[in-house]
């Protein structure tokens, strides 16, 4: 059965890895998007889905490994994939930052300094416009072909959701989600709890820096508004509960399904389809809380390490 | 008296007006089994919060094995050898019996699989290792909790209402386990409501009335106490 899944995965892999060159881009395109999504949604659930720190401020690192990327590439003249790849440098050392005083903060505290954060970089981005266009934004070159930015995303994807399953699959994952049970608890039971926490945020945040890096020279060009949008927060979060948090696969599935979900409503339904996707979401939440992987693990006695 | 294993020196905590814990000092000597009791609100688990450093104490100086351990994190206090229970049940419901074991030790993982493993049997719980801690009975997760704290092999046990829900056939290993405990050497420090439980297992009893201590000494002498027969019944 183990053999069985393992090989699953890897037929996945296989068929991803050679897909680009039998689809249109427009399939192309729209697999980079899933697996940005899958990336942030999973890179979510390693702080907030074994935690239980809810951040609504997780756009601050994508938007900061864009800003990152695009001002290397324009200004310092750098390749795109080393530019973007330094998003995994510098969102951790915003999230260091924030995330040193922020992780002692309970509750929806820290949820609303998040919020803060998010808020705080996008009126500094604002501002600065010397250096990061301001309003404006930054222009990037247009890409030429889009099968290395599908590689790349897809490795982002791929490497977070590894960590993820090697995080849960050691005693590191299990103090985190001891943190989220019962934090005082662990505390009393000599678990570090506050260095444990900084070190998922810090993993969190590197991930959707990197993704942050590859949107930019993706889309050509940044500015404020699309690079720190609370809705972006909000999607990956309804994503990773969507599918299951805490759990290795929900992110992917969560990701992967409300994606072609939206694609789908959007084509049809242009101006409904934010409510429709809203509908949805407010049914699995009251229906299953626990995400798609949570039901299937309840029913099925599956381990949590899927 | 050989050196104490843990001292308290005229501890004192208050939540805002209400003194909970009043200048109280203790002494534990170290391989023994010792007993808090006091009607309830008398600031038995503040005390035992102000020792694991859950609580910060206002006033007073709290020592284990001779060093200052005032101001500590609780997990510095869990390291450096106390461990504890709670009164209200605080396991990992959505980890398993054996993941709750796992999850708070640092030995290596074989070792650690090993020891979590005797544990759980010594609770009696082996069978039910890859059950999720929540799915457990009460009296079980009473038990896991015992089991958990002596994960951390803990010199000093403090052990918050041990007894409280949990049936006699269970009662009685949970009590020749403590017995085990002290036998090993290790201090046990128990606030329990069961006075029997609490006359038969203690060597020495401190009472507590309105975060005072008011009396300490032998089981027998602590029965018939004026002090504490009028802080449980009245005048």
């Amino acid at each position: 059965m183990k053999g069985l899944g393992w090989g699953t995965v890897l037929l996945i892999l296989a068929g991803l890895a050679i897909m680009p060159f039998f689809v249109t881009n427009y399939i192309v395109t729209f697999a980079i998007q899933i697996f940005m999504w899958i990336a942030l949604a999973q890179s979510w659930n390693l702080i907030s889905g074994l935690t239980g720190y809810v951040s609504f401020g997780h756009v601050a690192f994508f938007g900061t490994g864009a800003y990152t990327a695009a001002i290397l590439i324009s200004k310092a003249g750098w390749h795109w994939f080393p530019a973007s790849l330094m998003g995994s440098v510098t969102a951790p050392l915003l999230a260091f930052i924030i995330g040193y005083p922020c992780l002692r903060l309970k509750g929806p505290y820290f949820a609303i300094a998040m919020l803060g954060l998010n808020e705080v970089l996008r009126a500094l981005v604002s501002y600065f416009e010397d250096f990061t266009g301001g309003g404006n934004g930054i222009s990037l070159p247009p890409i030429a072909e889009l099968q290395p930015v599908y590689y790349a995303m897809g490795g982002v994807a791929l490497g977070v959701v590894l960590v993820t399953w090697r995080i849960l699959t050691s005693r590191f994952g299990l103090r985190l989600i001891s943190i989220r049970e019962d934090e005082l608890a662990a505390e009393a039971m000599g678990i570090n709890t506050a260095r444990l926490k900084l070190y998922a945020f810090l993993l969190s945040a590197a991930f959707p820096g990197i993704a942050g890096g590859f949107f930019a020279w993706y889309s050509s060009h940044i500015e404020p508004l699309g690079t720190f949008p609370f809705l972006t927060t909000i999607t990956m979060i309804i994503m990773c509960l969507f599918g299951g948090k805490g759990t290795v696969l929900g992110p992917v599935l969560g990701a992967s399904i409300l994606s072609i979900f939206q694609e789908l409503v959007w084509a049809r339904f242009l101006f409904i389809h934010q409510a429709i996707f809203g509908a949805l979401i407010v049914a699995v939440v009251l229906l299953m809380p626990k995400g798609i992987l949570g039901v299937l693990q309840e029913r099925y006695h599956l381990p949590r390490t899927i | 008296m050989e050196n104490p294993i843990l001292e308290l020196c005229e501890v004192t905590k208050r939540f805002g007006g209400v003194i909970a814990v009043n200048r109280c000092s203790l002494s534990l000597a170290p391989g023994r089994i010792y007993g808090l009791i006091g009607p309830n609100g008398s600031g038995k688990t503040t005390l035992f919060n102000c020792i694991t450093g859950l609580e910060a104490r206002e006033e007073g100086e709290i020592r284990f094995k001779g060093e200052l351990i005032d101001g500590l994190k609780p997990h510095q206090v869990a390291r450096r050898g106390i461990g504890r229970t709670f009164q209200v049940i605080r396991i990992f419901p959505e980890l398993t019996a054996l993941e709750n074991l796992l999850v708070v030790t640092w030995f290596p993982f074989d070792l650690a699989l090993r020891r979590a493993r005797e544990l759980l049997e010594l609770v009696t719980l082996d069978r039910l290792q890859n059950e999720y801690a929540g799915n457990l009975s009460y009296g079980q997760q009473k038990l896991l909790e015992f089991a958990r704290v002596l994960m951390i092999d803990p010199e000093l046990v403090l052990l918050d209402e041990p007894a409280a829900g949990v049936n006699r056939t269970l009662l009685n290993e949970l009590l020749q386990a403590i017995r085990n405990l002290r036998a090993q050497g290790k201090t046990i420090f128990i606030v329990e409501h069961d006075m029997k439980v609490i006359m038969d297992l203690s060597e020495k009893i401190f009472v507590l009335n309105y975060g005072e201590k008011i009396a300490e000494g032998l089981p027998e002498t602590i029965q018939t106490d004026e002090r504490v027969m009028e802080a449980y019944f009245g005048r």
